[in-house]
């Protein structure tokens, strides 16, 4: 991948989080390069640390967090290196923003939608106040929300979950990020809105140029819309591909078994692929190759040693011993 | 064989400040012993209430709710006792449903003191670690409280608790959305081994249609308290008549990608069911609507012994229509 067109690179991420039983290693040296205008999926199952990859990136972690090592550059800078102050001005909202998993809890219940949306378009757009309804308008409309005139002085709980989903993305969507980070955005919404959702994307990407990193389990959501994908498994990324390439060619074993676990590719139960065990938990995890115990080709030196990241070509990088 | 449920013109509205919600608005639909079905539709058409009515859980406004031959609808509160120990309940998010303060063991033993199936530590202990190792869990996690187990195995919990009172009926309401396709894939595998095992019947609801077309022999489509559309899996999925059945359809991305979402047919926002539609309730929405759409209301009609479809295109008026 050149370095040029990368406009987010991390770099070797390690986070844990302290808790009673002991430390959750969270995140142990997670890489990845997002090209400038891609859009960047990232799969895995629950637990994989999906969302503490992308809450790292915008420096949004728990208060148990600790960042051990690594960095995240961004268009060449270190975001780690940044103070609060710094991240908070420069870097959320107009530079990168985040979706979050469960919309309810970013949603402020105490003030309507205008308000909310307001106090996003007061920080992120150099616009006189007089314009703000014009901008909030918009970007509802954007998301497709029906009656936005209405809409805007309702408050959260007067929506469905879908709406409240819709709300959000249009919030992030007012701040006109370079990087969207889009943590599971279509869960609560059935399928035909969820349709509407992808085709919106689409526009933005191409009006707007905006680079997406787009966290799901939904494999189908991924091949409609992403370009690239890197696949995680306990905390490390095992597979990055060109997304075309993935679901033709798996290669990671893991990899290889979430894309034939899918409904949808397989119509009749029993074709469908089951990953035997559980997710391994992340206070003392496996050794070696982390997806070891699990794995029906591994080899003495799966469970020994930990399988480097390496390219099989330009743009397909894979962590296992087999390859 | 007559069939094990048989709902007859099944109404159920809830009282609002702006007038009746209609959530479920006079639905006929029949499930036979050891089948599973399936139902489908968006978010608010009254999936949810359908169910819970059909169990007694809400009181029906009207109808006729045959089961095992008798109309359940009129049972009295007394006579209901019954019913809970034959129809159980899977409930969609896990971490909701179960209890926060009690361990595995005393959610799983509620029912079965509760219906005089077991009784004593010992006794119920027997029955409980049994029904853990179907689902495929050890004893161990007898003293686990809900927080001290992953969502896979909550909704295992979730499966062991309805499969405790050795129901005839299963109703799962959206049983695995809050789970990862690994896990999704194991319950379902799980839960159809039992059912072959036991001759239980399920009743899913989904909005995923690729489950449905993995578990479900028979699936209804249901939109704003209505069904539309009813049959063979196989055959609506193959060749869905009512539009809106084809609007959802169309929604569904696949996970290929060479097969990308089409243009959308299924567009603007469902409708109040405090203020539905006249006439098709579809028809606001309806690429093919025409005038008969909304005036009349179209009944759900026979297409062939399996297939039914309430749609005036498919109806007598049928001539009058633009071609399908
Ligand atoms: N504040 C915290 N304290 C302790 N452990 C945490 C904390 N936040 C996350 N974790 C743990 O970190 C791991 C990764 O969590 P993360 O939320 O990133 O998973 P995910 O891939 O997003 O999963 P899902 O698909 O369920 O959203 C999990 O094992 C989780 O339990
Ligand atoms: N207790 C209640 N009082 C008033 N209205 C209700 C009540 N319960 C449900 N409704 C309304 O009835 C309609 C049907 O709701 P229901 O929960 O059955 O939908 P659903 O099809 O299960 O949707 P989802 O897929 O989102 O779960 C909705 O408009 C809902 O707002
Ligand atoms: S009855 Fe009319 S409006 Fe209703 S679905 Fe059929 S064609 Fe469309
Ligand atoms: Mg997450
Ligand atoms: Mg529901």
């Amino acid at each position: 991948m050149g370095v040029t067109d990368e406009l987010l690179k991390v770099d070797g991420l390690v986070v844990s989080f302290a808790t009673e039983e002991g430390e959750v290693e969270a995140l142990d040296g997670v890489d990845l390069a997002i090209r400038e205008g891609s859009f960047h999926g990232l799969i895995g199952e629950t637990g994989c640390g999906k969302s503490v990859t992308g809450r790292s990136i915008i420096r949004l972690l728990d208060n148990n967090a600790m960042i051990k090592a690594g960095k995240i550059l961004y268009k060449g800078e270190d975001l780690l290196k940044l103070s609060e102050r710094q991240m908070e001005r420069r870097i959320r909202g107009n530079e990168i923003a985040m979706i979050f998993q469960d919309p309810s809890s970013s949603l402020d219940p105490v003030f309507n939608i205008r308000s909310q949306m307001a106090e996003v378009v007061r920080m992120y757009h150099n616009a006189r106040r007089e314009s703000y309804d014009a901008i909030i308008a918009e970007a509802l409309r954007s998301v497709r929300l029906p009656d936005v005139e209405s809409l805007m002085h309702k408050y959260p709980h007067q929506l469905s979950g879908g709406m409240k989903q819709r709300v959000m993305i249009a919030m992030m969507l007012a701040c006109n990020p370079h990087l969207l980070i889009a943590d599971e955005p279509t869960t609560a919404l059935d399928v035909s809105i969820q349709a509407q959702f992808i085709k919106v994307l689409r526009e933005l990407k191409e009006e707007l140029q905006m680079t997406v990193v787009y966290i799901t389990h939904d494999l189908a959501v991924i091949s409609e819309l992403c370009d690239h994908v890197s696949v995680m498994y306990a905390g490390r990324i095992v597979e990055t591909s060109a997304m075309r390439e993935l679901f033709k060619n798996p290669v990671h074993p893991y990899a290889h078994k979430l894309l034939n676990s899918v409904l949808g590719v397989q119509t009749n139960l029993d074709d469908l692929a089951e990953i035997p065990g559980t997710v391994p938990r992340l206070i003392n995890p496996p050794k070696g190759c982390r997806f070891h115990p699990r794995c029906d080709q591994a080899t003495e030196i799966c469970g020994r040693e930990r399988p480097p990241f390496v390219a099989l070509d330009d743009d397909h990088h894979v962590a296992c011993h087999t390859r | 064989m007559p069939a094990l449920l048989d709902v007859i013109g099944l109404t159920k509205h809830f009282p609002s400040p702006s007038g009746a919600v209609r959530a479920v608005d006079g639905v006929d639909l029949q499930i036979h012993r050891a089948h599973t079905y399936g139902l489908v539709g968006e978010s608010g058409c009254g999936k949810s209430t359908l169910i819970r009515t059909i169990q007694r859980l809400l009181e029906p406004t009207s109808g006729q709710i045959i089961y095992k031959g008798q109309d359940i609808a009129a049972y009295k509160r007394a006579q209901l006792r019954t019913l809970r120990k034959e129809m159980a309940m899977v409930f969609q998010d896990p971490h909701m449903s179960l209890n926060p303060r009690m361990t595995v063991f005393d959610i799983l033993a509620r029912p079965l003191q509760i219906h005089g199936i077991a009784r004593g530590k010992d006794a119920l202990t027997l029955r409980i670690v049994h029904l853990l190792q179907k689902l495929g869990m050890q004893s161990e996690h007898l003293v686990r409280f809900p927080h001290e187990l992953s969502g896979g195995q909550k909704q295992r919990i979730g499966v062991a608790r309805a499969l405790a009172v050795e129901p005839d009926i299963i109703f799962l309401d959206e049983p695995t959305s809050a789970l990862d396709v690994s896990v999704q894939t194991k319950i379902l595998k799980l839960l159809e081994n039992i059912r072959k095992e036991w001759e239980l019947t399920y009743f899913y609801i989904s909005h995923d249609i690729n489950l449905v077309r993995v578990v479900a022999e028979h699936m209804g489509v249901m939109y704003l308290g209505k069904i539309v559309e009813v049959g063979r899996t196989e055959d609506i999925l193959r060749d869905p008549h009512h539009p809106y059945t084809v609007g959802l359809l169309q929604a569904v991305p696949e996970p290929d990608p060479d097969k990308p979402l089409g243009e959308l047919q299924l567009g603007g926002e469902v409708p109040s069911p405090v203020n539905p539609p006249p006439g098709c309730n579809f028809h606001p929405r309806c690429p093919h609507a025409w005038d008969v759409c909304s005036q009349m209301e179209p009944e759900l009609r026979m297409l062939s012994a399996e297939w039914s479809v309430a749609c005036h295109r498919y109806g007598d008026d049928a001539r009058a229509a633009p071609s399908r």
